[in-house]
């Protein structure tokens, strides 16, 4: 081994979760759960098969994008900071090493169909049997029983069957997904927290561990705003509003607008109803393109509680995009926050990179991935704990690079061990 | 001799104390994870300046009132309630005397307010060494931006998601939600439950500085180190996918959507299968999935057809004799039998459902996802719950949410140990308003 080759995962003995072991066998429901984990100071094991290791390697987009088993930015993304061994679970000298594992740790996540566990020896009974105080994850498409159970789901049928979906989108081209995968981020967020309670409640218990039955569905029905009490109280169904926002079912003012530069969102028209629209109005008089909303009924009409005739909240809308179209997002945002108007410009991904409130706040780390000889920009803390800070724990791990680290330091196997178990295809 | 019964199990956060600052969406759901798990939290309002989802509705019949939200109630289940004026000369002392009794503080304040009243983090610290503080504004304690206003409807705009939901050739909708509200808090319960573990190991406390914005950007997928290790910038795609085709969602006889992705060779195969095999899918053209995802629009076009030509009402027959057309008559599949069909053959697929479909949704109901709560104002209404399910310390949505000042008495006389008379005396002064 080469002696000046970095330590991956960067050793992280002050974070909250130092000292806990996880073991991630999770597809994409999972992974960037059990990275939060690791960015919390668990040592977080991810458990591939061998040879082609992990499916999540194959996904898009690659590194220069070129596909192969270490360039998967997706791969990057989730699952920087772990240990990757390899295992497979369908052999059972695969099953027994897996268990000694079990033995060891504290959570295991897997996403497994309902139903399939058992044969791979991750089912509760089994894990439960072998390690009293694990604590096993399993996040599925519908949870482990009822009608739906054993329907195959991806991110989008997540968000179909979980209602979300019903609320995006516009009046003339139906429901729409988020491209980036919202019910996949909400079930992996909303696992973790599902499986911290369960190692807290475990602290106070005598050290009890249990089963955490987690749904993307339940998930992504959890997204759905007040939409679930909107139905429940008012019987109306809210539904994509494209550019305009529900509120409790009634659509409200539009809320996105054209600039020179790009879109803002800004609410009620852009704060030109509602209480406090005189220093919207004053923001537009001031440049004259008022078109009139600056008169003593228009403003009485703005300020005042009841609802604008259709008409003119049009007009008011229209003066709105009027005045945005002409300028700057950046500046507009800017000018309206000074005037106590809560806008934000809607902002990409290069965007966000170079936002100034991000830099301001350091918030970007560099990775070095010493493998190619590059660093890269990564998303930086999601939380700033003061005394167990975040950290990043480096890049994604190789196929197997921890194989040795693993087997022999932590269950302490023999490297000829090791090697036949290679030889059996077992690593 | 017969076993001893093991003790029963605590509830996970059972003689945790929070105090609960926050507003709207964010800090209440953060907030509404322990108490649904056991903690006692105590949420500080005033009837001076009523939390924004208190005057928000859905109200019953339309009627505002602060005590019948049902956008508050849901959100704030399981919790007490009490009332403080703070700009009463007694009101932030009374607070503090409070602050004491708790082990967790959380806040989503414009960063500066809780110092004004002299709840920051180290003024709490010296009643309370061990206290976890947790603020959670949009944007953070520190910054050009620290001071913006906003609400989870713009900040999603702000945090990319605007610009991924729409259609390639149109403009960055956005979800229908106020869609980091319902993102953001998992990523501070983690934080805050992470640091209750960690207080519980060492005994030591400590202060969580949490930006709803930063903690978004993680809910961006691949889109980022796409822009930072590539300079390639994704964008909206409709309901299309970058690694898989058909994904899309069409249109039923009976008006609902129904969405199909075939990731897989498995489930392209499933959905040729599920389909009868018709020529166009066995086109030398579609069969690989990358040459797929060049052909989706082609693709689109045909399902589009088949779910015109294939669907039907509950009211229509099964089998259909096509007009003008020979042979026997055609089998015609309700949205619901569609996606059985599809599921049957191994495709991912699912309805686009309606809230009124969640509500009747039968695997929603085995999972006992809704709770139905008695609220004395509003009746028996929908609460929402964990997504996960614990084998053996399960949430417990225990009460609905607080009525404005409801425990004001409970709290102040039982944890902070006020006396009745001057408990009365400070009611008399305004303080609990």
């Amino acid at each position: 081994m080469n002696p000046e080759r970095p330590p991956v995962p960067l050793p992280h003995p002050s974070g909250p979760l130092a000292g806990y072991r996880v073991l991630d066998l999770a597809d994409e429901k999972g992974q960037l759960g059990a990275r939060l984990l690791a960015e919390l100071g668990a040592d977080v094991i991810k458990v591939e098969p061998p040879r082609d290791g992990d499916p999540g390697r194959q996904h898009a987009p690659f590194f220069r994008n070129e596909a192969g088993t270490e360039t998967s930015l997706f791969w990057w993304t989730m699952n920087a900071g772990k240990r990757s061994i390899t295992l497979q679970l369908r052999l059972e000298a695969g099953r027994e090493l897996f268990h000694r594992l079990v033995a060891i740790s504290d959570i295991i996540i897997e996403t497994t169909m309902p139903g399939e566990a058992a044969a791979l020896g991750l089912d509760y009974p089994t894990i439960e049997r072998i390690n009293p105080s694990a604590i096993l994850v399993s996040i599925t498409g519908f949870g482990q029983d009822g009608p739906y159970a054993r329907w195959h789901a991806t991110d989008i049928v997540g968000a179909a069957m979980g209602g979300l979906m019903y609320l995006n989108g516009d009046p003339e081209r139906g429901p729409v997904r988020t491209t980036v995968p919202q019910a996949y981020t909400q079930v992996n967020v909303q696992a973790m927290v599902g499986a911290l309670v369960a190692l807290y409640a475990r602290g106070v218990n005598g050290g009890i561990g249990q089963h955490v039955d987690v749904s993307m569905q339940e998930a992504v029905a959890n997204a759905m705003d007040n939409a679930q009490q909107t139905w429940d109280i008012r019987r109306v169904n809210a539904s994509g509003p494209g550019l305009y926002r529900n509120s409790a079912g009634v659509r409200t003012a539009r809320y996105l607008f054209e600039t020179a530069d790009g879109w803002v969102a800004a609410l009620q028209a852009g704060g030109l109803i509602g209480p406090n629209a005189n220093a919207i109005i004053d923001w537009l008089a001031e440049h004259g393109e008022a078109r009139g909303l600056d008169s003593p009924e228009w403003r009485a009409r703005l300020t005042a509680p009841q609802p604008l005739s259709p008409e003119d909240r049009e007009y008011v809308e229209a003066t709105m995009a009027a005045f945005c179209r002409t300028r700057k997002k950046e500046e507009l945002v800017e000018e309206a926050q000074r005037r106590g108007a809560g806008w934000a410009p809607v902002l990409s991904p290069r965007e966000i990179v170079e936002n100034k409130q991000l830099a301001a706040r350091d918030y970007w780390v560099r990775v070095a991935h010493e493998d190619i000889g590059q660093s890269f920009t990564y998303p930086g803390a999601p939380f700033r704990l003061s005394a167990t800070p975040w950290q990043q724990r480096g890049r994604a791990p190789h196929l197997g690079e921890h194989n040795e680290e693993v087997y022999c330091g932590l269950l302490g196997l023999e490297p000829q061990e090791l090697r036949r178990l290679r030889l059996r295809m077992v690593i | 001799m017969p076993e001893q019964p093991p003790p029963p199990l605590k509830k996970p956060f059972e003689g945790i104390r929070v105090a609960d600052f926050a507003w709207v969406g964010v800090g209440p759901l953060v907030s509404k994870y322990l108490a649904d798990h056991g903690a006692e939290v105590i949420r500080i309002e005033s009837s001076t300046y009523p939390e924004t989802l208190r005057r928000a509705g859905p109200f019953v019949d339309d009627v505002p009132d602060l005590d019948g939200s049902g956008y508050f109630a849901n959100f704030n289940s399981s919790k007490l309630g009490v009332t403080v004026n703070f700009k009463h000369p007694k009101g932030p002392d009374l607070v503090r005397r409070l602050l004491a009794h708790c082990d967790v503080v959380t806040e989503s304040y414009t960063p500066g307010t809780m110092a004004r009243f002299g709840f920051d983090y180290e003024s709490v610290r010296q009643l309370r060494p061990d206290v976890i503080m947790i603020s959670m504004p949009l944007y953070g304690q520190t910054g050009p931006w620290a001071h913006y206003a906003g609400y989870g409807h713009v900040l999603q705009a702000a945090a990319g998601f605007n610009h991924f939901t729409g259609w390639e050739d149109g403009p960055p909708i956005g979800t229908g939600v106020a869609y980091t509200d319902f993102l953001v808090p998992h990523f501070a319960a983690i934080a805050l439950i992470a640091a209750l573990d960690y207080r519980r190991r060492t005994g030591e406390g400590q202060y969580i500085d949490f930006s709803q914005f930063e903690a978004a950007i993680h809910g961006l997928w691949t889109a980022i180190l796409d822009w930072t290790v590539n300079g390639h910038e994704q964008t909206r795609l409709g309901n299309h996918d970058l690694e898989a085709a058909p994904h899309n969602a069409y249109r039923c006889r009976d008006g609902r959507w129904v969405v199909i992705a075939c990731e897989t060779e498995k489930h392209w195969e499933g959905l040729k299968a599920a389909l009868g095999r018709p020529e166009w899918c066995d086109m030398e053209r579609m069969r690989r999935r990358w040459q797929r995802i060049n052909e989706q629009k082609e693709i689109d076009r045909h399902l589009t057809f088949w779910f015109e030509d294939f669907t039907r009402l509950p009211s229509e027959a099964a089998l259909q004799v096509e007009e003008g057309v020979e042979g026997p008559p055609v089998r015609k599949y309700t949205t619901e039998e569609v996606v059985r069909l599809f599921q049957s053959f191994g495709v991912p697929c699912g309805i686009v459902q309606s809230p009124e479909e969640m509500h009747a949704d039968p695997q929603l109901a085995h999972r006992r996802h809704y709770w139905k709560l008695e609220h004395p104002r509003m009746g028996l209404r929908t609460y929402d719950s964990p997504a996960f399910k614990l084998s053996k310390t399960p949430a417990e949505l225990t009460r609905p949410a607080p009525l404005l000042g409801e425990h004001n008495e409970y709290v102040f006389k039982q944890v902070v140990g006020l006396s009745d008379e001057e408990f009365v005396n400070l009611m008399a002064e305004g303080v609990f308003e």
